[in-house]
């Protein structure tokens, strides 16, 4: 499975938790599922390292939390998208696509 | 560190640590759970698929501390580890600490105690409702003598004129002896109109205050007391309202107790000397029309200020002068708002003290940045090694933050003990008139006071050591041997200008103390006209009922005064009835001369009144210049005689004989013609640095007065000769109270109280200040021979005499502390002009003061490089080499 995944840069992990918000409202294990899914399973995020991001774009006010009742009967805490938080989203999606245009362009180059 | 861990936990429960990590737990669980689950229905077997979901969520552990960090229990775990860390550093250099602490406990707490005065006298509410709305009303005199008391005719314009005061109410103070099934005693009594206590605004606690139906001519005497009186007087019985006590041997019903700090005591226009004790009514309906004796405290009307009250009462009075010109020509009136009134003069003594405790700190804290300076150099090494483990500067910076924070507080919990002693003593040595002071204390505000200046100091002297140590190239501190002698050469440097900034608030402080001290002196040594050495003083008031007749009462007092001139011990006694400096107003009136034209209504030449015995000049050692003094038969019969002092003949007889001249002194209801027989040296009464002023003596039985001051002369310690005088008064009149027992040297010292405060407390302040800097330089210097042992020792090697470097070290120090006095003498041209108004007999730039303490600091800091020096002197050559 390993040759399958493509490395994160360091910084999209923001991006992709607020692209996996986008849609509605989750939890973490629902974010990381929603990101393989979304990647057609090219995007394996660490899942563990989800939390720490996680907490650290809610103080930054880009998310919002509550706690709720999950599907199987279980507590889970579902994370919302704010408004700045897909403010944000756009933002970090723009200076992905300058990247990806930056890099294509240099690989053509040659 | 069980303490340690024991705060840690506390802090932790306090801040919900155990909530949040029990939050992320929670998350971390169901994560794990829903990808077994998916596991399972990916066909594992139930624990495979645990193992694996545990597997691919990683080190659940350290997840969750950097999970907890980002949540923010990481600012704390931080806080608490640099505080863990910071008290282990400060345990382990205790010289270091234990000086810090000492230097920043005497600023911090000389500060609070200065502080908690100010507090209580010029920033907390008055004890009165809505005080800001409270004035005095006052008139001032053709002279321009301010706060001068009013007539009842003026006083009853006033109140029929004034269109600014809700209530005005007038008052004076007396004396009355009260008697009863005890001790007779006299009390200070004030004499209000009813409004009085709803001007104020203040409730009895027992009973009621005058209503304004009290001063009609039928009702009957009624008196409020004070808590005091009340509890010492009458044992805090709670049934004392409509019983009837004795003042001047007639009855008067108690209606009310005031609460214990209730006082309304205005001391420089006090007729007593001293807070009221009970409130009598004051008929102002039975007074005369003339006669300035009242004051008048008024509640403005809602959106009137004090000025356009005193613009009112400026118009109110110059219609007074124009009506009846005779009496009030030239008279205007002010509105004083009641701060100003209380404390107006010494507000500006008290922001300077503030502002020379200000220094105190601040010198303070530069001494303590040095000595974190030379800390942080034993330091450099595990500072540096930190940073290369990964710490940033910031990090660092807020670890050493953290270090002086402990230190300002530590200090802090040392100045508040400081302050409280330091408050004791102010309260011992306050003047009399700062009644208010015994209030002060270690209160919330000033607690709060010594909170933020804690918080500032800690930051003010751990900032700049702080940045300054991580701005070192560190990596030369890793290197062995390596001495980073460029960051101990700045560090030097950086301690140089705290020593010279020291230096130079320390010269500004001396030379303020030494104009201060200057000052005092010059009161000290005016010339008072009188010989304040062996003299006992005590006041004797005959009660009006027991002692209608003037006759009665003159023999009393000669009666007194034979049994005490009787008296082994005495060398001469006489009487006064308002002794020099006793701390209230005497009297004064207009008067003419006989054979002179009259002069036009109101401009009557005016002079001070006494009344006197011949026994009176020679007890207090004033000279009889011309003529003679009053004879024994003046002194028991009305022979119509009055005495003039020098400055009284010098004004109004200039050029002339006095001797045998006959004046009219406007103190009787009919004219009084006397003949003057003699002129008595000037004695200064009620100030001490006013020129002198002309004062007429009159002999006790041509203007008796029921309450005289007893002045005796005496071969030895005067107070002790108190109780064999009481007793012969006793012999006299077994219900006769006697007060105010005095030596005069005691009157004279509470005269200059409030100038001696000041000189002493600034003096105090300076002396700190130069024992810091002193501390300061010697700190510096011990450093800079330190960093310099290899150079001296180098020197000596090759032939430098021990005299040499002795004399190399001294001009270093000596060279800083040039800069810093001539800073400071710069700075001291411009702030001494502050205490002009508080200097007597010596300019606010008085160069022979300054040079004086330039040179007193210069020597102080000789003294201070002398310790560092001879040790550099001592220095082996041999062993300094090597050791490099």
């Amino acid at each position: 499975m390993a040759q399958h995944k493509a490395d994160l840069l360091q910084g999209t992990l923001d991006m992709l938790i607020l692209k996996a918000l986008s849609h509605g409202e989750l939890h973490g294990y629902g974010i990381i599922q929603r990101i393989r899914q979304l990647s057609d399973e090219m995007l394996h995020v660490e899942q563990g390292s989800l939390y720490p991001a996680l907490y650290r774009i809610e103080q930054k006010g880009w998310v919002s939390s509550k706690w709720d009742v999950h599907e199987t009967g279980r507590d889970a805490k579902f994370y919302k998208l704010t408004r700045s938080g897909r403010k944000q989203l756009g933002v970090e999606e723009a200076s992905w696509d300058r990247l990806v245009l930056a890099v294509n362009k240099l690989r053509q180059a040659t | 560190m069980k303490l340690y861990n024991l705060l840690r936990d506390r802090l932790r429960a306090l801040l919900g640590r155990e909530t949040v990590i029990h939050d992320i737990d929670r998350e971390m669980r169901l994560h794990i759970d829903l990808q077994t689950d998916a596991n399972i229905a990916a066909g594992m077997s139930p624990e495979d698929a645990r193992q694996e979901a545990l597997r691919s969520f990683g080190n659940v552990n350290k997840i969750r501390d950097t999970a907890y960090d980002v949540r923010g229990g990481g600012l704390i775990e931080t806080l608490a580890q640099d505080i863990r860390y910071g008290v282990r550093v400060l345990v382990k250099h205790k010289a270091f600490t234990a000086v810090a602490v000492l230097t920043l406990g005497l600023g911090i707490g000389a500060n609070t105690a200065i502080f908690s005065v100010v507090n209580e006298l010029l920033l907390r509410p008055l004890p009165y409702r809505d005080a800001a709305t409270i004035v005095t009303v006052w008139e001032v005199s053709p002279r321009g003598r301010h706060q001068n008391t009013t007539s009842p005719s003026n006083f009853r314009s006033w109140l029929e004129q004034n269109t600014s005061f809700q209530s005005l109410a007038a008052f004076f103070d007396m004396r009355t002896n009260l008697t009863g099934d005890f001790e007779p005693e006299e009390l200070s009594v004030q004499i209000v109109t009813p409004p009085f206590f709803q001007t104020l605004g203040v409730d009895p606690i027992l009973g009621r205050t005058f209503d304004p139906g009290d001063d009609e001519a039928d009702k009957p005497s009624v008196t409020v007391l004070s808590y005091g009186l009340w509890q010492r007087r009458f044992g805090g019985q709670s049934d004392i309202v409509g019983k009837e006590i004795k003042l001047n041997g007639l009855p008067v019903v108690v209606i009310g107790v005031m609460p214990p700090n209730f006082q309304f005591y205005i001391q420089q226009r006090s007729g007593t000397g001293r807070p009221a004790e009970l409130w009598s009514v004051l008929h102002l309906g039975k007074l005369g029309d003339y006669g300035r004796f009242l004051g008048g405290v008024a509640r403005l009307k809602p959106g009137v200020s004090p000025e356009n009250a005193a613009a009112e009462m400026r118009t109110i009075a110059a219609r007074r002068a124009a009506d009846d010109p005779q009496h009030n020509l030239n008279f205007s009136a002010e509105v004083l708002p009641l701060r100003e009134q209380f404390y107006g003069t010494v507000r500006r003594p008290l922001w300077l003290l503030l502002g020379a405790v200000g220094f105190v700190l601040l010198i303070a804290c530069a001494n303590v940045a040095s000595l974190l300076l030379s800390l942080a150099t034993s330091r450099e090494k595990e500072i540096a090694l930190r940073a290369a483990l990964g710490a940033r500067r910031s990090r660092i910076i807020r670890q050493l933050l953290t270090e002086s924070l402990l230190l300002a507080g530590v200090g802090s919990v040392l100045g508040l003990g400081f302050a409280w002693l330091g408050i004791k003593g102010l309260i011992m040595i306050s003047p009399r008139d700062l009644v208010n002071l015994h209030s002060v204390g270690l209160n919330m505000p000033v607690m709060l006071w010594t909170l933020l200046i804690a918080l500032i100091t800690g930051v003010l002297f751990g900032l700049t050591p702080a940045l300054h140590i991580t701005r070192l190239n560190l990596n030369d501190s890793l290197k062995e041997g390596g001495k980073g002698e460029g960051g101990q050469t700045s560090n030097r440097r950086i301690r140089s200008v705290f020593v010279v900034s020291e230096i130079a608030l320390a010269v500004v402080l001396l030379a303020g103390a030494g104009l201060l001290v200057k000052s005092f002196l010059n009161l000290q040594q005016i010339d008072r006209g009188f010989n304040t050495d062996n003299v006992l003083t005590m006041v004797v008031r005959l009660p009006d009922s027991k002692y209608s007749q003037d006759p009665q009462i003159i023999s009393f007092f000669r009666q007194a005064l034979e049994q005490t001139r009787a008296l082994p011990g005495v060398r001469s006694a006489g009487i006064v009835n308002y002794l020099p400096f006793y701390g209230g107003l005497g009297s004064a009136t207009g008067f003419k001369v006989l054979g002179r034209p009259a002069p036009p209504p109101g401009q009557d030449p005016t002079t001070n009144v006494r009344v006197a015995d011949n026994g009176y000049f020679q007890a207090l050692g004033i000279p009889v210049l011309r003529g003679r003094n009053f004879s024994q038969t003046e002194d028991t019969e009305p022979k119509r005689v009055v005495l003039i002092n020098d400055a009284f003949a010098r004004k109004y007889f200039p050029g002339e004989d006095p001797i045998g001249k006959r004046v009219d002194v406007a103190m009787f209801d009919q004219p009084t013609p006397t003949e003057i027989i003699g002129v008595v040296g000037n004695v200064r009464y009620e100030s001490l640095i006013d020129d002198f002023e002309p004062y007429v003596y009159f002999a006790h039985p041509d203007l008796t007065y029921s309450f005289m001051t007893l002045v005796i002369r005496t071969d030895g310690d005067p107070a002790a000769l108190a109780p064999a005088v009481q007793r012969e008064i006793r012999t006299l009149d077994p219900n006769q109270p006697v007060s105010d027992v005095r030596t005069m040297n005691q009157v004279m010292s509470e005269t200059v109280s409030r100038a001696r405060f000041n000189t002493l407390l600034l003096t105090l302040f300076a002396a700190l200040a130069t024992l810091l800097s002193a501390v300061g330089i010697f700190g510096v210097m011990n450093y800079s021979v330190a960093l310099r042992t290899r150079e001296i020792g180098l020197r000596l090697a090759i032939g430098a005499q021990p005299h040499q470097v002795l004399l190399l070290i001294l001009k270093q120090g000596l060279s800083l502390t040039v800069i810093g006095v001539v800073l400071g003498l710069a700075a001291a041209f411009a702030l001494t002009r502050l205490l002009s108004g508080l200097l007597f007999g010596v300019a606010a730039v008085d160069a022979g003061t300054f040079a004086m303490m330039s040179l007193l600091l210069i020597l102080v800091s000789i003294a201070a490089c002398y310790l560092p020096a001879r040790r550099a002197m001592k220095i082996d050559p041999l062993q300094a080499l090597r050791y490099e």
